[in-house]
């Protein structure tokens, strides 16, 4: 009977079930990629209508850009990439570690230790902005110091990093928990039986068994990274003098202007630049990571 | 008894370190409370000497505080179902139907997830003004009514299910979207109440595309709302609307926490 009944309305109703999503991604995400791409070569109006063609005109205006150098920008995203996964990654790794182990307490310090994800970046933004102000801000009574926390160029991509770093520990810190967690109490006991140390441990076993969750978390945060606005946008606005002037900061800052074709050359160098390290950890999680 | 004692020392380390972390929102609730004149006092100093609820009456009586939060679950109640209905529609014809051209689509889905919002976002943002919806409840939701990631969650949970129960189903005549609807959907509770929650934080949280869609303050999201109170007012007034804005989430998170782990987990890596 099965052929038989296998109706027209059978037939089309997977079509019907996947309709919305696949109509929401061509709209929203297919067509204006390829809208973006073609913008970038073309000048637009205010609506962002297609005019004329305009060759590379703007990739090379942004590329010979004086105010907001572009080769400077694209440092300044890798060098904030590395800070901010370095970061979370260690102080996420460490926590993880130290918590491995359920005890009675774990449900309250693991609440603690993650509670920063449910914390929005404009939120955290804030709030770090008041600790780092200048002009009497806490950290400087605290130290004793005047620092300009967010106004020193050398300085402020540190701060920047610092909060984004803290806005993702909570995430890091339950997928690295999760892997430690996995790994068998048996083999941990037998490796103290056979007399391996706290280093010997988490280097040893912990680390290696809990790659993928590792893997999965360095390359989470680098892309993330790469993303970032909210904090730039609120801590430093991209200054000083450009020091925390992203990429991603600088498409908001073309738009903002009135910039619209710039910003899609921006945006296609992003995309790129997420593309490409999206290749690298498919490529290399074959070779670094092992599967249990 | 050494031992017991060490181990309640390493406890209380863990304790302290998380209140550590925990340090900026501690900072925040308690300036919150503070009158202004301690606020603006240099140096700052983070004894209170006359806590007051001062900063929390003038949030609520002169700023449109409430009104960002209305806006906010407007488009939370519109978004975070259709984003679960839908993904759960698809997740079931991806992984209990055969159809021609299922793989093609199947991988255009995948490769859309290459391209991140933020791409695209610019273009989306002329799409906005084109179709003159700024300013509307419209231009927050619509650009957000679907998730891929959610899609490829419950397939992934439903392939796991055992399909004995399908063909039993299909035995007893039961209908196709009966089959959903009464065992399928209730079978992926677990993994629904995570994506809830999730995507309810996450829209809750979400800033630059409001940002970007929204220019006039009665149609603020909270988190446009409450940055956009940095400069105009004094600090203690801030961090008292930001701590009011901070609590839904931060609940949210404290007892959903198992679940939303759970889902984290579930999709991204496999094992």
């Amino acid at each position: 009977m099965g052929s038989k009944k296998k109706s027209l309305g059978v037939k089309i109703l997977p079509y019907l079930l996947i309709f919305p999503v696949c109509l929401s991604v061509a709209l929203f995400s297919f067509y204006p990629f390829v809208k973006t791409i073609v913008s970038s070569f073309s000048v637009t109006d205010e609506f962002g209508g297609w005019i004329r063609w305009a060759g590379t005109t703007f990739w090379q205006m942004i590329v010979e850009s004086k105010t907001n150098d572009f080769g400077k920008m694209v440092r300044t995203t890798l060098v904030f990439a590395v800070m901010n996964f370095t970061m979370t990654l260690s102080l996420a790794g460490v926590l993880a570690f130290l918590t491995t182990k359920r005890t009675r307490l774990s449900k309250i310090y693991q609440t603690l230790f993650a509670l920063p994800m449910a914390v929005a970046s404009a939120t955290a933004s804030i709030v770090w902005k008041f600790i780092l102000n200048s002009e009497g801000g806490l950290l400087n009574t605290w130290l004793g110091t005047n620092i300009e926390w967010l106004n020193d160029p050398k300085i402020a991509i540190w701060m920047v990093s610092i909060v984004t770093a803290w806005c993702h520990l909570g995430h890091s810190y339950l997928f690295l928990l999760a892997g430690f967690r996995s790994v068998s109490a048996d083999v941990q006991e037998a490796a103290i039986v056979d007399g391996a140390g706290r280093f010997t441990r988490a280097f040893r076993i912990m680390i290696p068994m809990a790659s993928p969750q590792i893997f999965f978390v360095v390359f989470t945060n680098i892309i993330s990274a790469l993303k970032t606005f909210t904090q730039i946008n609120l801590l430093t606005n991209g200054g000083p003098a450009g020091a925390t002037s992203t990429l991603m900061y600088g498409i908001y800052w073309r738009q903002y202007k009135g910039e619209y074709e710039a910003a899609c050359c921006l945006s296609i160098v992003l995309f790129l630049v997420i593309f490409l390290i999206t290749r690298i950890q498919f490529l290399s999680e074959k070779k670094l990571v092992h599967y249990q | 008894m050494k031992r017991k004692h060490k181990k309640a020392i390493r406890e209380a380390l863990k304790i302290i370190l998380g209140v550590i972390i925990m340090f900026p929102l501690i900072i925040m609730i308690i300036t919150a409370f503070m009158p202004k004149a301690e606020v603006l006092s240099i140096p700052f100093n983070l004894s209170i000497k006359n806590p007051t609820l001062d900063n929390f009456a003038y949030v609520f009586k002169y700023l449109e505080i409430l009104t960002y939060l209305k806006n906010t679950f407007v488009v939370i109640g519109v978004c975070v179902p259709v984003q679960v209905i839908t993904s759960l529609l698809a997740a079931y014809a991806f992984s209990y139907f055969e159809f021609p051209l299922k793989k093609t689509i199947f991988t255009l889905l995948l490769m859309s997830m290459m391209i991140p919002g933020e791409v695209v976002m610019m273009t989306l943002f002329k799409m906005i003004v084109n179709w003159e919806l700024i300013n509307t409840y419209a231009s927050l939701i619509i650009t957000h009514l679907v998730s891929v990631g959610a899609v490829f969650m419950f397939r992934q949970n439903m392939l796991s299910l055992p399909r004995s129960l399908w063909e039993a189903a299909r035995m007893d005549g039961c209908g196709y979207m009966k089959y959903f609807s009464s065992i399928l959907v209730p079978l992926c509770k677990t993994l629904i109440v995570a994506r809830v929650l999730e995507s309810f934080i996450w829209t809750y949280n979400s800033h630059l595309w409001p940002l970007m869609v929204i220019t006039t303050d009665t149609m603020k999201t909270v988190q446009v709302g409450v940055a956009s109170l940095t400069g105009a007012q004094h600090s203690g007034i801030v961090l008292a609307a930001t701590a009011c804005v901070l609590v839904i989430p931060v609940l949210l998170f404290i007892f959903g926490m198992d679940k939303i782990s759970e889902g984290l987990t579930a999709g991204a890596v496999k094992s």
